[in-house]
């Protein structure tokens, strides 16, 4: 036996791998298993569906085209480009209790901030805040990389350069007089973008940092000076800049502006005449855009989404009509003498 | 004289003994130069040199369309402007595929280098000034005389000087050559002869100084013209005195030769063919469908880039400052970058990885086809052997096997198994030869075995001398044959030139009659331990149109009796009318032909002295009449002489066949296959062997050449060949008529195609509807020939088969060449695909291992192609939403990592373990196979409607996802990891939706890929890496959200469901519409496949064949005295005809054998 065995070193080895006779489990798929089957993911999709559904329709939403593209709208007389610090009011009402807390966009259409030469030009070593990219920012920045003057940009790029300028304030009607709403911005951006990916130099103060830099072209102040109020919320962690510089998908998109989560409003909007003041300075005619304010509340899947639950009603659905047409292919194959 | 020469074709001169005459001409290279004329005797079959592999490599590779695609991919991709994803992604794998390659076929090289050094430095005898020396194959020049042992393989052609047996005569062994085995003769020109033997012969042959004229070095192994010029005189040569290299010398202790051809020039080599690259079918349409991506990933790269141009134009003009839609030059420009990103960014649709893979697999599948134990064959120890890696999946849809006969089908052991005399059956063939109880013969002091017949009832009739009939019989055995008998201790050992002939005369040694020698005019047989001497009066020769050969043997007693032996039919109409035991002979004859055994009659005649008398005159005279006509009078007289025969009995010979053969012919038949046997042997054993192997039916029509012919000629040939088969009564039903046709031709019969060539298509279709098709005495360039017009006329892959050298160029040039190790390893071995030690393990080999392989490949394929497609696409349809900028969807992680981290490994488990049915249900129903012939899982349109699946699927991946996040608040990182996991997910769930055979690696290499997808993702967007690396790992902290948001998953959810939902409803329909087929397949237990048409009604054809040596028989030899070591010295065959009667017969049997030579 050992003999035979030293004789034969050509002999392949005996193994389940080796002889693909590898242990396996072989479905065995019928027609009473794919079915059944079929039915029931249709049925869960259609679930899935009605519960995305329902939500969605929980949600309310308040959108309010502000651009001013008709003559009688309340921006209209801002769209002219001469004009500056042009502020408007937008007044609407809200009939019901707007269920709160409730988020504050303000949205963009045929706005491709996902254009891939925009979407690269900036550098992310100066945002992060290394005092060399400072002087010599990224080519990547091109062509706000530097000013006529050839002194450099910070932040530059297109992205940090195109941020979105537009201020809202909102108030209540109350018997006839404006009534503030309080409207909270912090932590609208990441966390991570406001701990890591974005950090102002480590100088104090943050303004001699950016010496010898100029602000970016379209901006009206620079960027150690984005928010008067607050000295911590400037800079690159700005929280507006942050939630600008997170790039959109799509050309349509929101952006958080605000929260309402305090003070009298911390229930929700209740029903009432409102103004929004719009201190209008982002151009977006020229190339066809609107801008619009959303209002709305958030259930555990975010925002309203109607696409979604309608989506998972449609595929369960057709899931639920294939397995239908199944059957009846089944009935015939299976029984066809008896036609 | 030498002008003359040339003028006639001659104008090869070869010049004895002048080796450095011819070594200063021989052919040598530089660069491109090429000079001289004559080739060295070295055999260079590898490709590389150290010098050139690097350049010769590259260049090889670069010609693969893919590889020049990641080139320029990877140089696009170094371009900052229009990089759209770092150019790492495929420099990496295109330098390992590079590398992997290169490595593979430095090593196939090396392998070669290998092989011939060790044929460049077998040793062999040269001639150098006096003195035979021993020196290498490859220093042998033109011109050179060698000396050649025993059992040596000739080195080169050479022309046969003289050798040491009488007459200069030599046996060679020409199995690798025209695949037969029996032995042929070679004698040496008289002249050559009687000078180079009178001295010692080295003296005599280094003072030989002839020159040779001869044709060209060509391909033709069975004709040679030369002359040789010597001592002022002119000798004429053929073949008869050319030994080919190759052969291998028997018999013989020594033979003088003068090379002629050497290395490249000789006759076997120019048969070779050339050695070229295959590639699957599979591949090639998987290119033509890789260069169908890569033009509509142009076109898509073009309209986007003009979408492009498009959009950049009319931002442009109206854009403010504030916009971040930089466009700082004209829009033309940026479009013509958009292109070269968008190329780019399109270009993982057809993925470097793809390559690395589908190599990979290749190798996986020879490893399995090597380790199989099925295929492995104790006796030699040896496994399966791919040697060529890249054609497995071919292995799964060959349509045509062309086989080769001797070595390959049969075992060329010719074995008596039974016998009929005077109408009593002795032995029993259904009893397999290995299981025959051997008699008990030790009152035989020759017996030494090898007789695979138990009839004790005829031992005993013959030893208590019962049947003067058996005794006859035997008697006629051991008279009527040209075997020679040698002796080595003391016991005979037989020269046949025919292995039917050694078989019969074995037998009757074993019964106790034992032929123990022969001079020219004697023969003597031991019977019974009785010694007689036979005077032989005349041999009448075999010739394939006599079909017998008689011995005219004066007994001791002084009677003359004439013995006979031929095929059936001739011998029966000769038989004396009413000759008993008619039907039971007749009987026994369907009965052995029913176990397709190879039956030879023998019958007896006593001839009275004067009528022996007067017909050894007419014979005589009509020998001197030396007229043109000459063979038909022989032909006549000898028909005279052999009348009025007295049937003794019928042998039953088998040709022994490799084992299994039958078997596997009939499953691969079954399984849609169209078995043709190409061999160099002869027609009647071929069919014998076509009948025997189940390749054939036994009413199975055959074609032959004129009748095919005709059908060729015939205006409308597929009317004509309908009528053909109609002819026969039997075809009552056209279908099964159109079966059971076989087409038999023959070599020089189909030298006529190449006339012909618009017969090719004709002939193939015709053939397509035949049963098989033999094609007998074909060389081995004509049975490339053969193969090229079935590749040529049909969408089939073809493979060959075979073992030996003259099999090596239809196995190259066949799809798939496989080589049959048997007992030695040889020639085809070294050239084929695949090698099997076994003809049986052919059915493992294409129905197990070919069918999974095609189907594990092709299902590979469409896959890989549906999820990388799948995958890019999307950003066709993104770029429709983001100004046709270039700008991807996923993280540029996320498509270096896919491919080849997330959704590598499942896609692998399923092309090395998928199987759909079992070994056993593969081989159990052999019609699956079909499916590959039909090409069905591979072809230009299953790949397409992959392509469509693949487009769907991106449609889907895109908008569902543009659908949730449109107008929302989601930002652009979070939809590319949500599109990233849909993509995951849909190429996971369509992976488990084609594997159907679950083995533990499978599952693991699903999960693993699916977890690695979520930890790579967390990975790459991680803090740390950010910090070293911004640009790179700049999607920080977006799994951290996206990973928890239902959104997300839901999202990818639905949307990876939606991509497989047509891949998932068409497995359902599949599962309903075929539920119950399937289950059999699995389930139902059938039987191998029987051999059902063993013993079937009606009457079988009768086969009766006597197979000898091509043309005539060496009875000449024989009655010449030539080959006869024991007599004294040979007597002149230039004595006058006149002197006796038996010298007359020598005269005439050299012209009668010239004759048929030259005929042939």
């Amino acid at each position: 036996m050992v003999k035979q065995e030293k004789a034969s070193a050509n002999r392949p080895d005996n193994t389940a791998f080796t002889q693909q006779r590898l242990p396996a489990w072989q479905p065995m798929l019928s027609a009473g298993i794919v079915i059944p089957g079929f039915v029931l993911i249709g049925l869960a999709f259609i679930g899935i569906g009605v519960a995305l559904f329902v939500t969605s329709r929980g949600i309310q939403v308040l959108e309010i085209d502000y651009t001013g593209v008709e003559q009688n709208s309340p921006c209209f007389p801002c769209t002219d480009q001469n004009r500056k610090n042009c502020v408007c009011d937008v007044n609407f009402s809200i009939d019901t209790l707007f269920q709160g807390p409730v988020f504050f966009y303000y949205g963009l259409s045929n706005y491709f901030q996902n254009y891939r030469k925009y979407g690269v030009s900036k550098d992310d070593y100066q945002l992060s805040g290394d005092l060399s990219y400072f002087k010599a920012p990224s080519s990547t920045c091109s062509p706000y990389e530097y000013d006529k003057n050839n002194k450099p940009i910070v932040p530059c790029g297109s992205v940090a350069n195109s941020m979105f300028n537009d201020t809202f304030k909102l108030f209540q009607i109350v018997n006839g007089a404006k009534k503030q709403v309080s409207l909270d911005g912090k932590g609208i951006a990441w966390w991570t973008d406001y701990n890591i990916k974005y950090r102002n130099p480590s100088v104090t103060p943050l303004k001699n940092a950016f010496n010898g830099t100029v602000k970016p072209l379209f901006w009206s102040k620079p960027a150690y000076e984005l928010d008067l109020s607050d000295p911590a919320n400037n800079g690159f962690i700005n929280q507006d800049f942050l939630v600008w510089m997170r790039r959109a998908a799509l050309p349509n998109f929101r952006k958080l502006y605000r929260r309402i989560t305090d003070g009298d409003y911390a229930q929700g909007l209740p029903a009432g005449n409102y103004t929004l003041e719009v201190s209008y300075n982002y151009p977006v005619l020229s190339f066809g855009g609107r801008k619009k304010v959303v209002f709305s509340n958030v259930s555990w899947m975010g925002g309203k989404n109607e696409f979604l639950g309608i989506a998972y009603l449609v595929i369960g659905s057709m899931c639920v009509f294939m397995s239908i047409v199944m059957l009846i292919v089944y009935a015939k194959f299976k029984f066809p003498e008896e036609d | 004289m030498a002008k003359e020469s040339v003028e006639s074709g001659l104008s090869w001169e070869v010049r004895a003994n002048s080796h450095h005459y011819h070594k200063h001409k021989q052919k040598k290279s530089l660069l491109c130069f090429r000079w001289g004329r004559y080739a060295d005797n070295v055999v260079r079959s590898y490709k590389y040199s150290p010098l050139t592999f690097l350049p010769l490599t590259l260049f090889e590779q670069f010609q693969r369309a893919a590889n020049l695609y990641f080139l320029l991919m990877m140089v696009l991709q170094c371009v900052p402007v229009i990089s759209s994803i770092p150019w790492y992604i495929t420099i990496i794998p295109l330098f390992i595929v590079l590398t992997v390659r290169g490595i593979k076929d430095l090593a196939n090289d090396m392998a070669r280098r290998r092989s011939d050094s060790e044929i460049n430095s077998r040793p062999c005898d040269v001639l150098i000034s006096q003195s035979f020396n021993t020196a290498q194959w490859k220093d042998l020049c033109v011109g050179d005389v060698l000396r050649i042992h025993k059992d040596q393989v000739i080195p080169a052609d050479l022309l046969l000087l003289c050798s040491s047996e009488p007459h200069s005569l030599c046996y060679v062994e020409t199995a690798d050559i025209d695949g037969e085995t029996n032995l042929k003769y070679r004698q040496a020109l008289s002249a050559t002869h009687t000078k180079l033997t009178s001295h010692p012969s080295e003296e005599a042959l280094a003072a030989f100084d002839g020159v040779v004229l001869c044709e060209e070095p060509n391909n033709r192994l069975y004709t040679f013209r030369g002359q040789l010029h010597w001592g002022g005189e002119c000798h004429l040569l053929d073949n008869e005195h050319i030994l080919l290299r190759g052969t291998v010398l028997r018999n013989t202790e020594f033979a003088y030769g003068l090379a002629i051809y050497t290395g490249a020039d000789s006759k076997i080599l120019r048969n070779c063919g050339k050695l070229r690259v295959k590639t699957t079918r599979t591949e090639k349409v998987f290119n033509r469908v890789v260069i169908g991506i890569v033009l509509s990933v142009l076109l898509a790269a073009l309209f986007l880039a003009i979408g492009n141009g498009v959009f950049s134009s009319r931002v442009m003009g109206q854009m403010g400052v504030p916009s971040g839609l930089v466009v700082d030059s004209n829009p033309a420009y940026t479009g013509f970058l958009a292109f070269w990103s968008y190329i780019i960014l399109l270009s993982p649709a057809m993925p470097i990885a793809l390559y690395i893979t589908f190599e990979l697999i290749h190798t996986v599948h020879s490893l399995f086809i090597g380790w199989d134990l099925e295929m492995y064959w104790q006796q030699a120890e040896k496994p399966a052997q791919a040697r060529n890696t890249s054609l497995s999946e071919e292995l799964g849809q060959v349509g045509y096997l062309l086989s080769d006969k001797t070595g390959t089908l049969t075992q060329n052991r010719l074995l008596f198994r039974q016998c009929c005399i005077a109408g009593e059956i002795y032995g029993d063939a259904s009893v397999r030869a290995e299981d025959v109880e051997p008699m008990d013969l030790n009152w035989n002091p020759y017996s030494c075995g090898g007789l695979f017949m138990s009839a004790p009832s005829l031992v005993e009739k013959l030893r208590g001398q019962q049947c003067p009939l058996s005794r006859q019989f035997l008697a006629a055995l051991s008279l009527c044959h040209t075997v020679m008998a040698e002796w080595k201790e003391e016991a005979p050992v037989y020269q046949a030139a025919s292995p039917d002939e050694e078989a019969l005369v074995g037998a009757a040694r074993e019964l106790g009659w034992v032929f123990l020698s022969r001079t020219r005019d004697f023969i003597v047989v031991s019977e019974l331990g009785v010694i007689r001497q036979y005077q032989l009066l005349a041999l009448l020769d075999f010739t394939s149109k006599r079909r017998r050969m008689s011995v005219l043997v004066r007994e001791p007693e002084g009677g003359l009796k004439l013995y006979c032996k031929g095929a059936d039919i001739v011998i029966l109409e000769r038989l004396q009318k009413d000759f008993p035991y008619q039907e039971r002979t007749e009987e026994a004859l369907e009965l052995f032909a029913q176990a397709c055994l190879r039956t030879l009659c023998i019958a007896v005649r006593s001839v009275p002295e004067a009528s022996w008398e007067q017909w050894s005159k007419t014979l005589a005279q009509s020998a001197a009449m030396a007229t043109s006509d000459l063979d038909a009078l022989l032909e006549k007289l000898y028909d005279q002489m052999e009348t009025e025969l007295q049937l003794l009995g019928v042998t039953a010979i088998e040709d022994r066949l490799q084992e299994g053969v039958p078997e596997t012919i009939a499953l691969l038949k079954k399984a849609g296959l169209k078995v043709w046997v190409l061999t160099g042997d002869k027609k009647e054993t071929a069919v014998n062997i076509g009948y025997s192997c189940r390749l054939l039916d036994p009413d199975t029509r055959l074609l032959e050449w004129q009748e095919l012919r005709q059908i060729l000629q015939a205006p409308d040939p597929g009317v004509s060949f309908f009528k053909a088969r109609q002819t026969e009564l039997w075809a009552v039903d056209t279908e099964t008529a159109g079966a059971k046709t076989a087409v038999v031709l023959t070599g020089p019969e189909l030298a006529e195609f190449d006339q012909r060539p618009e017969w090719g298509a004709t002939f193939m279709s015709l053939a397509e509807q035949c049963q098989s098709v033999l094609c007998c005495r074909v060389t081995p360039g004509q049975k490339a020939d053969i193969v090229t017009l079935v590749r040529k006329h049909t969408t089939s892959i073809t493979m060959s088969i075979g073992d030996g050298a003259n099999d090596v160029n239809m196995i190259k040039t066949a799809h798939v060449g496989v080589g049959l190790a048997g007992v030695e390893g040889g020639q085809a071995v070294q050239n084929a695909d695949f090698a099997l030690s076994q003809f049986r393990f052919l059915q493992r080999l294409l129905l197990v291992h070919g069918r999974w392989s095609y189907r594990r490949i092709s299902l590979f394929l469409r896959y890989f192609l549906f999820k990388t497609c799948g995958f890019a696409l999307v950003h066709v349809w993104f770029g429709c939403f983001n100004g046709f900028s270039a700008q991807s969807l996923y993280e540029t992680w996320f498509i270096a990592l896919y491919t080849v981290f997330y959704t590598a490994t499942p896609v692998m488990c399923l092309a090395f373990f998928e199987q759909d049915v079992s070994a056993e249900s593969s081989l159990k129903w052999p019609e699956l196979y079909m499916t590959g012939q039909r090409h069905e899982l591979s072809s230009p349109l299953m790949l397409s409607l992959s392509l469509l699946y693949a487009v769907y699927s991106s449609l889907v991946l895109f908008f569902i996802p543009f659908g949730v996040f449109y107008n929302t608040a989601f930002d652009y990182q979070t939809m590319a990891v949500t599109v990233s996991m849909a993509a995951t997910f849909t190429a996971t769930f369509e992976i488990m939706l084609l594997t159907k055979y679950w083995t533990k690696f499978s599952l693991a290499a699903l999960c693993v890929s699916v977890v690695m997808f979520f930890i790579c993702t967390r990975i790459t967007h991680n803090k740390r890496l950010f910090e070293r690396e911004p640009y790179e790992y700049n999607f920080i902290g977006v799994s951290d959200k996206a990973f928890i948001d239902p959104v997300v998953w839901l999202t990818a959810l639905l949307t990876s469901w939606t991509a497989v939902l047509p891949s998932m409803t068409a497995l359902a329909l599949n599962v309903i519409l075929t539920s119950h087929d399937k289950h059999k397949v699995h389930s139902v237990s059938h039987q191998p496949v029987a051999l059902n048409s063993r013993f079937r009604r009606g009457t079988p054809l009768r086969r009766s064949s006597y197979a000898l040596s091509q043309g005539a028989g060496p009875g000449r030899l024989i009655t010449s005295g030539t080959c006869i070591r024991s007599t004294a010295p040979p007597m002149d065959e230039k004595v006058t005809a006149s002197n006796n009667s038996t010298d007359s017969q020598v005269q005439i049997h050299i012209k009668d054998n010239n004759n048929s030579l030259n005929g042939t």
